[in-house]
């Protein structure tokens, strides 16, 4: 089996394992309670919060713990939206076209609730409308997301540029880095976003556990109630395993990220070099000058992109049709719509590389999909 | 890597139900390259389509679930433009033309093994195999034959008459021999989590069972089918109004009121007056039936030839005489039918074995020829 699918998930890498054990085994006590079991865990969490904050150069007061990466941009977009309602003001919450569903979903929200909500296009050079975004902010947007890098195709989008302008309106920035973490570099004193989003299972630590950086002076109120943890913005008991995995993770995507970084856009290069040539019409989705490393993103047309998955499957290669969703079900992506416009007849087929990628691998996995793609008839046209 | 010698590949549709999942578990301990597959046939997302149905989310999930238990790969389908366009939309006309659709019929001849066969295909499969109650012959390989299944209060073969004789060579249907007890205790022993589910009654796109709701949704605002008309008899006595034609069905005696003196059943939708027209069982029976769509997996008896035909499911076959010179494929009962339903199927049979079958497109009625 050859797993390409790391954007999808990853698995656990034993750091992270050993450090979440050593919480889950011994120091399971609660970090409010107010003996040796609690302080012990409270320890725990708080070096936990340090250990992010100084790998993205933020302050630990700055750190939230939350459950994923979903939860995360909810957290940033709602949240955020619930704080200028609180001060009277109506919401805006604008977001770029390819942004993953969790932050779209959370933007379309805001509008539900009684405030707005737009997408700024992103084109296929990787480019985003400046002047659409201009415009937004010149209407009241509070808050703009625009991700570090794209989940389905690897573009990493202009947030400086996008923070910028944001900040000169005095609107709020978000940026999802759950793909970009460990890929590009991340910094929020290097890019002064004002809040930044962060998983763990896509770098090698645990499914629900997740952080959101807020900066320091930026108002967000919490979506769910009751205690005082993380500061009330994220009330429950924490998950002090997770917490502690979570920031390993981190910790170590971003010390190996310049030289894992080299190796997989060596592997992903590769990979597409094997495949180029070989399949005819066969695009290259995401193809920009700025690129994460990771992913590889084709377009291969006249093949039913359900049946060429399960055939890779069968030759025991997992990819992706874009992004993993409900049940296994493949529908139609909204990345590549938005970038592309309606691709008919044109399997989209994502690779995406990690740390269990070798050289060997994406040779076979390339042999493996021209093999599948040998036995696939052409789709037929519609009669 | 493969053994030298390579087993077949078999694609077996996968309802979440304990019947496919049972299925699916037989071809594996028959040493069958087991892969599993759902054909998700509707949106699913924003509906609100109950779960308990085979086809929902929930019948992915336990599909998925029945296939790592059993170690087989299994794939989801999007075949939801074939189903709504062959099935659905087909549903909704038919009972806007006053007739009773049978959906099941449509899909099993119309999306179902066709899609199933196309992605088989791609993914090296050497044949199909579904979780009916149906037994297959496949010992004259030119002509392959389809038998009742042995369970008799569970045999499909009415559902299957419309499978394009082509692909009859590449379908297995490993339940065809079981009884449904069989079945189910099958699926425990093997620790199947789909062994206790219940059974799935409701059309899989209705599944509330209320499929006015749907045509509402699909039919344009005031459409006949749906507009009230009047509940005559053959005489042209009216004898109240009703609330649209398509809550009706040919050979249904509820809803219609009582305190008539006798038993009145549906014997005949008009949709062009939107009457429904009521009638006693002897002024219901039907000497014969125009059957339309056809579809023969034996070779079709010539004209005057006894048949055996199944008009409803759960009915016994009864005997009739083709009667087709020059108009439409006919049929003539060896006694008048009740309930010959227009839109519903009328499958063939010589013995248990099914010749195939066709849609019913006309019941004469005995007292309008007079």
């Amino acid at each position: 089996m050859i797993y390409l699918d790391h954007a999808a998930t990853t698995p656990i890498r034993s750091e992270v394992r050993e450090g979440m054990i050593a919480v889950l085994d011994g120091d399971f006590g609660n970090p409010s309670s107010a003996h040796g079991w609690g302080r012990r865990a409270a320890a725990h969490l708080e070096e936990a919060r340090e250990r992010v904050a100084d790998t993205i150069e933020a302050d630990r007061s700055e750190i939230y713990f939350v459950r994923g990466g979903t939860e995360s941009d909810n957290l940033a977009i709602l949240g955020h939206a619930a704080a200028v309602r609180h001060q009277g003001g109506t919401p805006f919450a604008v977001a770029s076209t390819i942004e993953h569903k969790a932050v779209l979903g959370a933007a379309a929200e805001v509008a539900n609730q009684g405030g707005r909500w737009s997408t700024v296009p992103v084109y296929a050079d990787g480019t985003l409308d400046m002047d659409a975004l201009d415009t937004a902010l010149a209407s009241g947007a509070t808050i703009v997301s625009v991700m570090t890098v794209n989940n389905e195709v690897g573009i990493q989008l202009p947030i400086e540029d996008v923070v910028e302008r944001t900040s000169a309106h005095r609107s709020v920035s978000h940026t999802d880095a759950v793909q970009a973490l460990g890929k590009v570099p991340v910094s929020v004193r290097d890019l002064p976003v004002d809040l930044l989003s962060l998983t763990g299972h896509k770098i090698y630590g645990a499914k629900g556990t997740g952080v959101l950086f807020v900066r320091r002076g930026v108002d967000i109120a919490p979506l769910i109630f009751g205690g005082g943890q993380e500061r009330a913005l994220r009330p429950g008991t924490e998950d002090v395993a997770g917490a502690v995995g979570m920031s390993i993770a981190v910790d170590l995507a971003v010390q190996e990220q310049e030289s894992e970084s080299a190796r997989l856009r060596g592997l992903r290069d590769l990979l597409q070099s094997r495949l180029e040539g070989e399949i005819p019409g066969l695009r290259i989705h995401g193809d920009v000058p700025d690129r994460a490393p990771h992913i590889l993103n084709v377009g291969i047309p006249n093949v039913d992109p359900e049946a060429l998955l399960a055939g890779l499957d069968l030759e025991g290669i997992a990819a992706s049709a874009g992004s993993a969703c409900e049940s296994g079900a493949q529908t139609a992506s909204h990345v590549l719509e938005a970038l592309y416009g309606r691709l008919e007849g044109v399997a989209a087929l994502r690779f995406s590389l990690g740390h269990s990628t070798t050289e060997d691998d994406v040779i076979h996995a390339a042999e493996g999909t021209l093999k599948v793609l040998e036995r696939m008839p052409s789709v037929e046209t519609p009669a | 890597m493969k053994n030298a010698t390579k087993s077949q590949r078999i694609l077996v549709a996968m309802s979440g139900g304990v019947d496919s999942s049972v299925a699916a578990a037989l071809l594996v301990q028959q040493g069958y390259d087991v892969v599993g597959a759902t054909m998700k046939t509707f949106c699913y997302s924003g509906s609100e389509m109950s779960s308990k149905t085979c086809c929902g989310l929930d019948g992915i999930a336990d599909a998925r679930r029945v296939s790592d238990t059993l170690g087989i790969p299994h794939y989801v389908f999007d075949v939801e433009e074939d189903f709504t366009r062959e099935v659905i939309d087909d549903f909704v006309s038919e009972y806007a033309r006053g007739r009773t659709p049978n959906p099941c019929v449509r899909c099993n001849s119309n999306t179902k093994f066709k899609d199933l066969m196309k992605r088989g295909r791609t993914l090296g499969c050497d044949g199909i195999a579904s979780g009916h109650y149906v037994r297959i012959d496949h010992s004259n390989i030119d002509s392959p034959a389809l038998y009742r299944g042995v369970d008799t209060s569970k045999d499909q073969s009415y559902f299957l008459w419309g499978i394009p004789t082509e692909m009859l060579p590449l379908l297995h249907f490993p339940l065809g021999d079981l009884t449904k007890q069989e079945v189910r205790e099958q699926a425990r022993a093997l620790g199947l989590v789909t062994a206790d589910k219940p059974e799935s009654q409701e059309i899989c796109f209705v599944p509330t069972g209320d499929y006015r709701d749907l045509l509402e949704k699909r039919l344009e605002a005031r459409h006949p089918a749906l507009e009230p008309g009047r509940i005559i008899r053959l005489d042209g006595e009216v004898l109240g109004e009703h609330s649209g034609y398509a809550n009706f069905t040919v050979g249904q005696r509820k809803g219609l009121g009582g305190g008539f003196g006798e038993p009145l059943y549906v014997i005949e939708i008009r949709a062009d007056s939107r009457e429904v027209v009521v009638g006693t069982a002897e002024e219901g029976g039907s000497p014969s039936v125009e059957i339309s769509e056809l579809n023969w997996q034996a070779t079709r008896p010539p004209n005057g030839s006894p048949i055996r035909v199944q008009i409803r499911y759960r009915a016994p076959a009864v005997s009739a005489t083709v009667h087709s010179m020059d108009g439409p494929f006919t049929l003539v009962f060896d006694e008048p039918q009740q309930a010959v339903t227009p839109g519903q199927s009328a499958v063939f049979f010589e013995g248990e074995r099914v010749l195939g079958g066709g849609r019913i497109e006309r019941a004469l009625v005995a007292t309008k020829a007079c």
